[in-house]
C-alpha cells in the first residue's frame, strides 16, 4: 500500500477524474435520451429542442470540467 | 486527463517493481520530463519583461496568438466585407454572412428579443474571437490564447459588464436590482432570495470563464498526453513505443477533429449563454 502522499494525491486524482466522468457522462446520457425521445415524438421542434439540449450540456460540461480541474491540480501540485 | 493519471502510474510501475535506486531515479527524472512537456505545452510563457505600472505586460506565447486571433478575424470580416462593394456577395463574404446571420437570427433575436439587434455587435465580436482563437490554437507551432485563465477572464468581465448595462440602460440602476427580485414574493424569503440572486450575478460569468478555459486547456492536454504515450511506452521498451506509434496517432487525429467541433460549440456556448443573461435582464419576470 503506498503511503507516500504523492501517491496518494495520485490515486485520488484517478478516482476523482473517473467519478467525474461517471457522473458527467451520465448527465448528458439521460439529456440526450430525452432530447432524443422529443425530437422523434415531434420532429417539427428539433431544432428548438437542439438548441435547448447544447445549453443544459454546457452547463454540464462546465461543472464537470470544473472539477477535472480540481483533480489535475491534485495530480501536478 | 485520464490518460494522464494512467500515464503517471505506468511511470511509476518500474520504480516500483525493480527496485533499484538507479531506476528509481531514472523514472522519476523521466516523469518530471513528461509533466514538464505537457506543461509546457498548455503554460504561457513570456518571452520579454516589460513593466507598465508594475504589471508585466511583456509579450507572452498567448499575448501574441491572442493579438494573432484578433488579427485574422479582423482581417477576414474585411475581406468579407470587400464582397458586398459588388452588391451580392460571393465567397468569403457569403461564408461569414451565414454565421453573422446565425448569429443575428438564431442567438440574438431569439434570446434577448427586439432589441437584440445592439447587442448582435458584441455577440459576434465573442463568437468570432473564440472560434478563431480556438482553430489557430489546433495549428502547428501555436497555442490557444483561450486557453489561459486570464483571456477568458477578460472576456467574461466584457459579458458581465453587457449583462449589467442591459438591465440598467433600460431601468435605472435601481429598478435594475430591484427585477433581480420576481414581483410577488413573500417578505420572509427576501434574506434567502438577495444573497442567491447577488450570487448568481456574478456565478454566471465565472462559469463562463472556467468552461471556455477547461474545454481550450483539456483538448490539448489529452492530444499532448496521447502522443506522450510513445516516449513513455518506448522508455519500457523501444517494441512497445513503436507499436503505440499508429495508436497515438489515430487517438490524436481523433481528438483534433473533436476539437474543431469543440471550437464551434464553444463559441456558440459563450455567445448563447452571453444573450440569454442579457435577455433576462433586458426582460425580467413580471
Amino acid at each position: 500500500m503506498p503511503t507516500d502522499p504523492k501517491a496518494l494525491a495520485y490515486l485520488a486524482a484517478g478516482i476523482g477524474a473517473g467519478m467525474t466522468i461517471i457522473g458527467g457522462g451520465y448527465g448528458i446520457g439521460r439529456l440526450a435520451a430525452a432530447a432524443m425521445d422529443g425530437i422523434a415524438r415531434q420532429p417539427n421542434a428539433a431544432g428548438d429542442i437542439r438548441g435547448a439540449m447544447i445549453v443544459a450540456a454546457g452547463l454540464i460540461e462546465g461543472v464537470t470540467f470544473f472539477s477535472l480541474i480540481v483533480t489535475i491540480l491534485l495530480a501536478i501540485k | 486527463m485520464i490518460p494522464w493519471a494512467l500515464l503517471a502510474q505506468v511511470v511509476h510501475e518500474p520504480a516500483a517493481h525493480e527496485g533499484a535506486e538507479k531506476a528509481a531515479e531514472g523514472a522519476a527524472e523521466h516523469h518530471e520530463g513528461i509533466a514538464e512537456i505537457l506543461m509546457h505545452h498548455v503554460v504561457d510563457h513570456r518571452y520579454s519583461d516589460l513593466y507598465l505600472f508594475g504589471v508585466n505586460v511583456g509579450p507572452s506565447k498567448h499575448l501574441l496568438w491572442f493579438g494573432i486571433a484578433a488579427a485574422v478575424v479582423l482581417l477576414f470580416v474585411r475581406l468579407g466585407m470587400r464582397s458586398y462593394r459588388k452588391g451580392v456577395p460571393h465567397g468569403l463574404g457569403a461564408a461569414l454572412e451565414t454565421l453573422v446571420l446565425y448569429v443575428r437570427d438564431e442567438i440574438a433575436e431569439k434570446n434577448i428579443g427586439h432589441d437584440g439587434h445592439k447587442y448582435v455587435p458584441l455577440l459576434l465580436s465573442f463568437f468570432f474571437f473564440i472560434l478563431v482563437a480556438a482553430l489557430l490554437g489546433l495549428t502547428p507551432f501555436s497555442s490557444t490564447a483561450t486557453g489561459n485563465l486570464s483571456v477568458t477572464l477578460g472576456l467574461a468581465f466584457v459579458s458581465f459588464l453587457a449583462m449589467q448595462w442591459a438591465g440598467i440602460s433600460k431601468y435605472g440602476v435601481v429598478h435594475h436590482f430591484q427585477n433581480m427580485i420576481p414581483p410577488g414574493l413573500p417578505l420572509w424569503l427576501l434574506p434567502i432570495m438577495i444573497p442567491v440572486e447577488l450570487l448568481a450575478m456574478f456565478t454566471r460569468p465565472f462559469a463562463l470563464m472556467i468552461r471556455l478555459f477547461a474545454n481550450m486547456l483539456a483538448g490539448h492536454m489529452v492530444i499532448a498526453s496521447l502522443l506522450l504515450l510513445i516516449p513513455l511506452m518506448a522508455s519500457i521498451n523501444l517494441a512497445f513505443g513503436v507499436g503505440m506509434v499508429p495508436i497515438s496517432l489515430v487517438l490524436a487525429l481523433f481528438i483534433m477533429m473533436l476539437e474543431i467541433l469543440v471550437a464551434f460549440i464553444q463559441a456558440y456556448i459563450f455567445t448563447l449563454l452571453t444573450s440569454i443573461f442579457i435577455g433576462m435582464n433586458a426582460h425580467p419576470a413580471h
